[in-house]
């Protein structure tokens, strides 16, 4: 027997191997991704024209960085930013899911319908309303503030560290309700109930059962929203850029598309070379406590009921708390925007201001610009989720029924986009398009640069909301309709597709939803043909043409209304796991 | 009709290969009845799928209807879906989303081995006829019963006519009477069509019923092929005896070409090929061929006992019998005549004794 086993090792016989139709499908997003990190790699150790034989292979770029004081800062700005913003995010989710799941406290669908909405805002809209809320000189809490007790200026300056990581925060709170709120709900209650019988109090039970139980979940929940935080871009674009406070991500921003001087894309790309390593490391130690936390088993699997502990009058004070959360980090923003899109110009909310209100900016707004851009987004949004869903049903299809080990490197590449920032992508699309496809395929400047990174960016969702689906259908299934005679897409078509529908119905249109909000690969890949409608904003805004990016963005959510009332309809049952 | 030359199946598990299948040789003639018996993991199931095409062997040939589907020297290959044959599966594997009908008539309207549209409805009520499920074809297949719902899988997999019928423990999912209900209508219904079946199960009593010959397998090898009551009556070793059917073993010496001596006395049969006068053998004999008596009987060869254990079962009684420090198990049909602590005679018979090396 080992001798046999030994042969099958060493020597496959190539003709015993049979290629799924699918491998080619699933492979194409795989070298994709690999070429965004790779190109990035390449690029920082050139200087000169980079990608030509005029290049020199050096180690200018890392020298320059090291070198540059704001670099240092930017690494401290970026830490900051993102411990303040896992903080908040987790102070305000984590009650949340508990008080959601674990209490008698009632309406849960409304609580679920907050924290689904509020998965969409993008952050440059939270961003933008809390620019009119706190920045130093424009925000009119430091107005109210300044003529309240007559300072001199500002006491809140939203655009530092702290603060923008205090918007994000907020902004990444229903990210960790979702994260903590399923593993609370499987959360076996005996063992809660065995600690109180066993005599410990209500907060020493939490202390001591509950809490080290969740700290896996909560430690996943919370390693993810420190690496998002590591490259988010929107927030600290609009809150820190004016204040000239740099992340990561804006350093690189600004290197990139600079003011006064040539774009530096070997410090672009040794930035991004640093944030590959901290995003690895980060998605190593993540890897490593989703695993721990199947080993504690909180997930029964049996269908009971867990006991749920009586808030009675905290009710009231709990709904508060939620209310008042959902005000400041969703209502208020957007109330300040739409309050901004009819002003003509910046000013805090006053009776002198509503008299003011006109549809001034609707008709000053580039109309062609933002048709063009309506256009590129509609594109995006017919184009982005099919192919998403056919990459990740081929990826996923292979992962869970193929038994060769090449199934692990799928599934690590398809896992790598949910933990690897947007940015990357973006960054690495751009490097690639600019000095490696250019002679070849003439992709910069194009539409189909974003729609490519949008693929490689949601497959990670996708694939892992498909794995789920596709578990379900037993492999009995399948065989049966191959030994009955249907060819393998027949079986595909007739068999496991309409099984896996509802899922395949919520990932397209939540993967639309995404598409359609998001902003840092546009902004990062956009030019004049190629621009999408959050581009826009960014770019009105970034021209400071605040009252212009606010009309824009109500045209926005405007648009975006039905097609959240579609989701609503349609796609809430599959658990939507992350942004 | 199927034809297995030498086949060897080896999975990679996470703690090293395990060769499921090592170097089995079957062939099934036409419309014959074959099982293939073992505990789980003997590498029966492995076995089947291989006839199916749902795995690829490593080594041997398989042909069907004198067509080879598999050579892993060759290298050749038929997929599934071109080898036209039916299959039922353990889990039933009707699609949740079809109806009745539906399940059906896919194979007919989308398989390999369509027919003209026109008479598909024929067949599909032919067959649904022949599982007795008229009525039902425009149910939700879910809406049906375990029982029902295997009646559709098998529906479906006869409905193209196959020349080779394959089951992978059709029955293991129903309830005991059903079963035996199901068992009947099985027989009748291959009968009826007449197709070649290969059939799956760890049911000693499913295969003894149903199989024109049993193939009992264990650890990925052959130990017996034959008619149910040649396995039964004449074990070919240790573990077909202790796995089809009941047994009582005992420690025996050999003393003579014929003959060993056990707690019980000497006992009288062939004795195992290379045994020589003075070494161990196991003694087997099944409990339906011991008896109890009140009295010794003169005529047979007898052991004094006592009644340990009495498991009623309606029709026979079964005893546990203490015999000098052996515990022999015996059944007799009928309610019991002794009760736990008598002391009992146990007739020994001169036939029915096997030995093993």
């Amino acid at each position: 027997m080992t001798e046999l086993a030994l042969r099958l090792f060493k020597f496959p016989s190539i003709r015993t191997i049979r290629v799924s139709p699918l491998v080619p499908v699933a492979l194409v997003p795989m070298f994709a991704l690999a070429g965004f990190i790779l190109v990035i790699v390449w690029v920082s150790f050139q200087t000169g024209v980079i990608g030509t034989a005029q290049a020199h292979y050096t180690l200018d770029n890392y020298r320059a960085v090291f070198a540059d004081p704001l670099a240092y800062s930017s690494l401290l700005n970026t830490l900051v930013f993102a411990s303040a913003s896992t903080f908040f995010a987790l102070a305000v989710g984590l009650p949340i899911a508990w008080l959601t799941e674990r209490t008698t406290m009632g309406g849960k669908p409304i609580i679920y319908g907050i924290m689904t909405v509020g998965l969409l805002v993008p952050g440059i809209f939270v961003a933008m309303g809390w620019t009119f809320i706190a920045h130093p000189r424009i925000g009119f809490l430091n107005h109210w503030l300044i003529s309240l007790f007559g300072l001199e200026e500002g006491p809140i300056n939203i655009g530092t560290p702290i603060g923008m990581g205090f918007v994000q925060g907020l902004n990444l709170a229903p990210l960790a309700f979702i994260f903590t709120v399923q593993m609370f709900r499987a959360m076996n209650p005996l063992l809660e109930e065995a600690a109180r019988i066993a005599g410990l109090s209500f907060t020493a039970t939490l202390k001591r059962v509950t809490l080290p139980l969740a700290t896996p979940g909560i430690l996943a929940a919370g390693i993810y929203i420190f690496t998002v935080g590591i490259a988010t871009f929107d927030i600290p674009a609009v809150l820190g850029l004016g204040n000239r406070v740099y992340l990561f991500s804006t350093y690189m921003f600004v290197q990139t598309f600079p003011q006064d001087y040539v774009p530096r894309y070997g410090i672009t790309a040794t930035i991004g070379t640093a944030m590959i390593g901290v995003a690895l490391v980060l998605t190593y130690w993540y890897g490593q406590v989703l695993r721990r936390g199947d080993r504690y088993q909180v997930i029964t699997g049996k269908g009971y009921r867990p006991k749920r502990i009586d808030t009675g009058r905290w009710a009231i004070l709990c709904w508060t708390g939620i209310g008042f959360y959902a005000f400041i980090a969703k209502l208020l923003p957007v109330a300040m925007i739409a309050f901004v899109a009819f002003s003509p110009y910046v000013a805090p909310p006053s009776f002198n201001m509503l008299g003011q209100l006109s549809l001034g900016n609707f008709y000053r707004i580039n109309w062609e610009l933002v048709l063009r851009g309506l256009r590129n987004t509609v594109i995006l949004m017919a184009v982005v989720p099919a192919l998403v869903l056919c990459v990740s049903f081929c990826i996923s299809w292979l992962v869970v029924r193929s038994r060769s080990r090449a199934r692990y490197a799928l599934e690590f590449g398809a896992f790598l986009p949910h933990t690897l920032p947007e940015v990357l992508f973006a960054i690495g699309a751009l490097l690639l398009a600019l000095f490696v496809l250019k002679g070849f395929v003439p992709l910069y400047d194009s539409v189909w640069l974003i729609a490519i990174v949008y693929i490689v960016v949601r497959m990670a969702f996708a694939t892992r909301a498909m794995n789920g689906a596709l578990l379900q259908v037993h492999r009995e299934l399948e065989e049966a309709a191959s030994v009955a005679g249907l060819s393998t897409l027949r079986t595909a078509w007739r068999v496991v597709l309409p099984l896996i529908r509802p899922t395949m119905l919520s990932v397209w249109i939540w993967t639309m939803l995404l598409v359609y909000r998001e902003v840092t690969v546009a902004v990062f890949l956009t030019s004049q043909n190629s621009i999408t409608l959050p581009a826009i904003v960014w770019s009105y805004w970034n021209a400071a043409g605040m009252t212009e990016a606010s009309m824009v963005t109500l045209i926005m959510i405007t648009l975006f209304s039905p097609l959240l009332v579609i989701f609503w309809r349609f796609g809430r049952q599959s658990g939507m796991a992350s942004g | 009709m199927i034809r297995i030359r030498n086949l060897e199946k080896v999975f990679i598990s996470s703690r090293g290969p395990v060769a499921a299948v090592q170097g089995i040789d079957l062939d099934v003639a036409g419309n014959e009845f074959v099982v293939l018996l073992g505990p789980s993991g003997c590498g029966k199931t492995t076995t089947l799928r291989c006839v199916a095409g749902l795995e690829r062997p490593d080594r041997g040939t398989i042909e069907i209807a004198g067509e080879t589907v598999d050579s892993a020297s060759e290298g050749s290959y038929v997929p599934p879906d071109r080898r036209n044959i039916g299959m039922v599966f353990q889990s039933y594997a009707v699609w949740p989303h079809l109806s009745v009908y539906d399940n059906v008539a896919v194979p007919l309207i989308e398989g390999r081995y369509r027919v003209a549209k026109n008479l598909v409805g024929g067949r599909v009520r032919e067959v649904l006829g022949l599982v007795r499920l008229e009525g039902l074809e425009t149910r939700p297949v879910t809406d049906l019963s375990g029982g029902q719902q295997q009646r559709v899988a098998l529906a479906r997999a006869i409905v193209t006519r196959p020349r080779v019928l394959l089951m992978d423990e059709p029955l293991s999912n129903l309830d005991a009477r059903l079963r035996d209900q199901m068992r009947l209508e099985l027989k009748r219904i291959t009968r009826t069509i007449g197709v070649t079946v290969l059939y799956v199960t760890h049911d000693q009593a499913e295969a003894l019923s149903l199989g024109d010959r049993v193939c009992v397998m264990n650890e990925g090898k052959m130990l017996q092929v034959g008619q149910p009551q040649i396995v039964y009556a004449q074990p070919s070793s240790r573990f077909v005896a202790e796995f089809v059917g009941e047994m009582n073993f005992l420690k025996g010496k050999v003393v003579g070409p014929a003959e060993a001596d056990s707690l019980l006395g000497r006992v009288r049969c062939p004795m195992p090929p290379g045994c020589q006068t003075g070494s161990d053998v196991t003694l087997a004999i099944r409990p339906e061929n011991l008896s109890l008596a009140r009295r010794p009987e003169l005529n047979h060869p007898v052991v004094e006992g006592k009644v340990v254990t009495i498991n009623y079962v309606g029709d026979a009684t079964l005893f546990e019998v203490d015999a000098g420090g052996t515990q022999l198990r015996i059944k007799q049909p009928g309610v019991p005549v002794f009760s736990v602590g008598d002391a009992a005679t146990i007739v020994l018979p001169q036939d029915f004794w096997h030995a093993y090396p």
